[in-house]
């Protein structure tokens, strides 16, 4: 620990922090520009200066190391009038006439910190250069005139993202802000997370769905989770009127730390921006669906019910709250004791992991054991493209000297960033491990004592010829890997449908051989829940006679639509008019993501509640509300002890 | 070429052997320079590092082994410990050539007490002065000496990897230092067991891609590690957290020549030469109104009296001398009133500038001030990496209002905005490039304020240099 003065405050931090932090955390306030607190200082806009006794001239408390003894002062005259040339500076550099930028009034950080110096007015005329305004990307556009050259998108895009699409063509005040080699970013490798949009302190990274609809500073903002996919991702939603603004990733958040990706910053509003609610319950009357009452619709439902109980399936889609499946499995399984039960997975994301936490219990690891590994191995799940926040953290520890090591039947959707590639014939996910592990004890890197590491050169050359993969690539990752401190393994679908779970064996084995932990993406955002009530048994449709389905506001897939196409009556609980509506005999209205709240357990148990964020229109309700109503019905009653029921079966990750 | 391997025993055997080779060379190629500014020595220069240059052929490693070469690096390896070495270097008091002077002994003590390995060794051959040559005369006449001096270097802080980066602009330089390691590395002078001891270093090259900046230890190294060429946060120091967040020592290509005559000949006999805490000599590349420009190596304590008119031959046609420039485009200028200074590092601090890495620019009375101060911050300008604001955007101000000044469409309230950006640019600016940008202009302006405000106000130029609006020629006629 060392000790600090800042304007007469005795502080102490630890070793290592700056001056900057060191005041933030006393509560002193420093202006800044190009700093970030989740972004490496870089010094570069020179707003954040101070007076260090003792120091020749004024001091960037950014980069600034706090040391024992140092007396610092923030505010004095001379700093301000330091502080106002550097504002002067940069106002003069391009086109800052606030009135037509959309973060003018309170949003920008440029000028907030023009307004607490007291400025009015700068003395120099800007250079009147124009710069062009790229607007290639359907989510966010890039106003070079408003750029101040802070460099904190680059340093979002390398430290946050790992993605490397923005960097800095020319220098000086030539400098500008490019996407790869200058190509637009529509065109780029930008992957649309948005990272940069957040963190721009101006109004030169502008959301355009979000642009010109108002300051945040009049605006509420909700933290809560996206439900996109299984990583559940914190988030900060900003509304106004009932109206979504935009979607920022929550720095709070234990998850994701900060960083979403497209899906939960945009997509997710597209896809309501773009849905037509069904806004009552429906019934079809001689061939046409016709607005009902909600008792009507309950009474035609629970009839169709009784009447087809033998014959009838039920699916509900994993992306729904806990709560939903829950009512969902009381009514269904419990209560009517029909066999055909399930949730629109089936278990692809599961299967292997709950047979195997029967005899392991709890094996897999959280997600943050990502920040810290030393090696990463992927197998058989594409994370730039699915679950793309995985893939994140991932990529942005690269430079830090992580080692990856890709296995894939399709080579790697990393380009050339991993370590090894190694592209496996399909289904020898199993062979290519058992390869890994005999390598390591070929090497001498680790030692194994099961039978089938015996003779680990003919197992090598075994996986090798199963895998069609050359055993020197495989003692390559095998001696990577053998070597890391703390390796993290990533497996997805084509390891886990597995019911035998016999290459999440294997998996488990070298795990334990080299004590990596272990990570599974799963899917939809409630895919854990699901597999945990038991909902992950394959169903049947086509011999269905009647379907119960709960879309919430998804859609519904092609796959589906085929296998209900046969069926004779068609319930359906859904948020938005679609093709499975259309065909439906009874259709409930049910609230999107954004109007019900709920809980949600993520790829590493964690459970999240996801808040509601707008007040629902119409007559739909909460999905959960639409189920119990239907089992008042039908003359079930649902209790609401999810928790135990949740915990009652093994699970491979903690839930908590 | 010969194959077998130089060792400490057969060292001075080859070393006569290539003498006498070399003898009967010499009468046929007298005076081998590739450079026709390298003149004969005159007698007030002090040649040190200079003294085979133009005597021996760069691409030959024989040459500099029969004028004596490699015998320092023998001598540390075979009865000097690192540590003795840096004290030797330490009581010469060798400084850094680069232009702040900081004791180098100091310098490489830092990196070798400094946790983590391995160490690097930099040679910081990115000479980006315009007019500037001395470390492509050395590294092209004599670049032994200088991969000599790295290896010694290494060899006291404990480095095994040494690099030397090249600006590409310099291309017969690179291609003169890509032969010179490679004849060191097959006469075994660099690599493994280096003259049959125990130590080891590898040595490469870099090139710059031609940024100013690059000069600058962070940029450097941001630059050899593959980055864009931008200044680092200090501290952590590059003796700490270098290239690859190892410990690395950087050094100008002119310190590490001094090195092996600092060893060979002793400390005492360095320390003799020059002043006292300032020792040794100083390649300047004296260029602008002089009857004989060029480069010259001269003892600490040499005035600019003796450079300019002595050595250089005075001032072109018999004219007045109005300026001297020194340290570059960042550097301030003097005006007559101190040459009879003595060159050293802290009379250079003494009057507010720095030695630099050694241009002198002389202008005559026909010097117009005003475009002399633009003309220095169009190259500031234009090298400014981007990186911190107020470079950024200062020298580009400043460049502005210059330009302006000089089209005769200046006005009084011009000079005070130069002044005020000029003041505040030292205060606020990342890199030491920032921070003494403006110090031409200011200086200029110190010191010949009256031509600044003829060009701001009465829009003339005294010297009848720069091209002004026609009314105010009128006006002034």
């Amino acid at each position: 620990m060392v000790h600090l003065t800042i304007d007469g405050k005795h502080i102490e931090v630890p070793e290592g922090t700056t001056v900057l932090r060191a005041a933030q955390q006393a509560g002193i306030h420093i202006p800044t520009l190009c700093d970030h607190p989740h972004l490496t200082p870089y010094g570069g806009c020179r707003l954040c200066l101070v007076d260090v006794k003792g120091a020749r001239t004024l001091q960037p408390s950014c980069t600034l190391p706090a040391t024992e003894g140092l007396e610092v002062t923030t505010v004095n005259e001379q700093i301000s009038d330091a502080r106002k040339f550097v504002l002067s500076m940069i106002f003069s550099e391009r086109n800052h006439f606030c009135p037509y930028c959309q973060v003018s009034g309170g949003d920008c950080e440029l000028q907030n910190a023009a307004y607490e110096q007291g400025m009015t007015h700068w003395m120099i005329q800007p250079n009147w250069n124009t710069y062009k305004v790229d607007a290639s990307n359907p989510y966010f556009s890039y106003e070079a005139n408003r750029c101040i050259l802070c460099r904190r998108c680059v340093r979002t895009c390398q430290e946050l993202v790992g993605n490397f699409t923005l960097g800095v063509e020319q220098r000086g005040a030539a400098s500008i802000l490019v996407a790869d080699l200058g190509v637009p970013l529509g065109e780029s490798t930008c992957v649309s997370c948005g990272m940069c949009v957040q963190n721009c302190p101006t109004g030169a990274m502008m959301d355009r769905r979000a642009a010109y609809r108002g300051l945040s500073a009049d605006a509420e903002t909700i933290k809560t989770i996206c439900t996109g996919c299984s990583v559940g991702c914190g988030i900060e939603v900003t509304i106004r009127d009932n109206n979504i603004i935009a979607i920022n990733g929550d720095y709070d958040s234990p998850v994701n730390q900060g960083v979403i990706c497209k899906i939960g910053r945009w997509q997710s509003l597209e896809a309501m921006d773009s849905g037509v609610a069904v806004k009552t319950p429906m019934i079809r009357k001689n061939g046409e669906l016709v607005s009902a009452s909600w008792e009507e619709a309950l009474a035609f439902a629970s009839k169709a019910i009784d009447t087809t109980r033998q014959s009838l399936a039920a699916l509900a889609s994993s992306s729904l709250s806990v709560e939903t499946l829950y009512a969902f499995k009381k009514l269904f399984v419990d209560g009517l004791a029909i066999q055909s039960v399930s949730a629109s997975e089936m278990g692809k994301y599961t299967n292997a992991q709950k047979s195997l936490a029967v005899t392991n219990g709890v094996f897999e690891g959280h997600l943050s054991a990502l920040n810290n590994a030393d090696c990463v191995v992927t197998i058989g799940e594409d994370l730039i493209h699915q679950h793309e926040v995985v893939g994140f953290m991932i990529k942005r520890n690269l430079p830090k000297g992580t080692a990856l090591i890709c296995v894939d039947t399709d080579g790697s959707a990393y380009g050339n960033l991993p370590n090894s590639v190694i592209k496996i014939n399909p289904g020898t996910e199993q062979q290519l491990v058992k390869g890994l592990i005999a390598g390591m004890v070929k090497l001498g890197v680790k030692s194994c004592a099961c039978d089938g590491c015996k003779n680990p050169d003919q197992v090598v050359q075994d996986a090798a010829n199963a895998t069609g993969v050359e055993s020197t690539l495989i003692l390559d990752a095998a001696y990577i890997l053998g070597n890391a401190q703390s390796p993290v393994i990533v497996y997805g679908s084509t390891v886990t449908s597995d019911v035998d779970a016999s290459t999440l064996t294997t998996i488990k084995c070298l795990s334990d051989m080299i004590s990596a932990e272990m990570i599974s993406v799963k899917g939809n955002a409630n895919s854990v829940a699901s597999a945990q009530f038991g909902l992950d048994q394959p169903v049947d449709m086509h011999t269905a006679k009647a379907a119960v389905i709960v879309l919430g506001d998804k859609q519904p897939c092609d796959e589906l639509l085929n296998a209900v196409s046969k069926v004779n009556t068609k319930i359906v609980f859904s948020a938005y008019q679609n093709a499975l509506v259309e065909t439906a005999d009874v259709v409930f209205p049910v609230n999107n993501w954004a109007e019900e709240e709920g809980h949600f357990i993520n790829m590493d148990g964690t459970v999240q509640k996801r808040s509601q964020i707008l007040a629902a229109n119409g007559q739909g309700k909460a999905s959960a509300q639409a189920i119990h109503d239907l089992a008042a019905q039908l003359g079930f009653s649902i209790d609401d002890h999810w928790m135990e029921a949740l915990q009652s079966t093994p699970a491979s990750v903690t839930i908590a | 070429m010969m194959t077998k391997s130089v060792t400490t025993s057969n060292l001075a055997a080859l070393q006569m052997k290539y003498f006498h080779q070399f003898q009967q060379r010499r009468i046929h190629v007298q005076h081998f320079t590739f450079w026709g500014e390298l003149r004969p020595q005159h007698l007030k220069e002090t040649r040190v590092i200079l003294q085979h240059s133009g005597m021996i052929d760069p691409r030959e490693i024989q040459e500099y082994l029969a004028v004596g070469g490699y015998s320092a690096l023998a001598k540390a390896l075979a009865e000097m410990s690192p540590e003795s070495v840096i004290d030797e270097v330490l009581r010469a008091g060798l400084r850094g050539r680069g232009g702040a002077g900081f004791p180098t002994a100091k310098k490489w003590q830092f990196t070798r007490n400094s946790p983590g390995l391995p160490r690097y060794l930099v040679c910081n051959g990115n000479e980006g002065d315009p007019g500037a040559y001395m470390n492509r005369l050395l590294l092209e006449t004599n670049p032994h000496s200088v991969i000599e001096g790295m290896a010694i270097a290494a060899y006291a802080i404990g480095a095994e990897r040494g690099l030397i980066y090249c600006r590409s602009e310099y291309p017969s330089t690179i291609q003169t230092m890509e032969t010179a390691i490679e004849q060191a590395y097959q006469l075994g002078l660099l690599g493994k067991n280096i003259l049959g001891s125990d130590f080891t270093y590898e040595m490469d090259l870099a090139r710059g891609a031609g940024a100013f900046v690059c000069g600058e230890e962070g940029a450097l190294m941001e630059s050899i590690m593959g980055r864009r060429g931008e200044p680092r946060v200090r501290p952590p120091f590059p003796s700490i957290r270098g290239l690859w967040a190892k410990p690395t020592n950087i050094n100008n290509v002119e310190t590490l020549a001094n090195v092996p005559h600092i060893i060979l000949h002793g400390a005492e006999w360095y320390a003799g030469i020059g002043m006292e805490n300032c020792s040794g000599t100083k390649t300047f590349v004296v260029i602008g109104d002089v009857e004989k420009p060029g480069i010259i190596e001269v003892a600490f304590g040499t005035t600019l009296r003796e450079v300019i008119y002595d050595i250089c031959g005075g001032i072109k046609g018999g004219k007045q001398l109005k300026a001297i420039q020194i340290d570059g485009p960042m550097g301030g200028c003097l005006p007559s009133a101190y040459l009879d200074m003595p060159i050293s590092y802290d009379s250079m601090q003494a009057v507010g500038s720095l030695l630099g890495a050694g241009g002198i620019l002389v202008l005559d009375e026909d010097t117009c001030m005003v475009d002399l101060a633009r003309y220095f911050m169009e190259f500031t300008q234009g090298e400014s990496c981007g990186k911190c604001n107020p470079c950024r955007n200062g020298t580009t101000h400043m460049l502005e209002i210059l330009t302006r000044i000089c089209h005769g469409q200046g006005r009084l309230e011009d000079l005070d905005m130069l002044e005020w950006i000029g003041e505040y640019l030292p205060q606020v600016s990342f890199c030491g490039m920032g921070q003494a940008a403006p110090e031409p202009v200011l200086s200029a302006m110190k010191f010949f304020r009256d031509e600044f405000e003829a060009h701001a106000v009465e829009h003339v130029c005294p010297v009848h240099h720069c091209r002004m609006p026609i009314h105010a020629m009128a006006a002034a006629a």
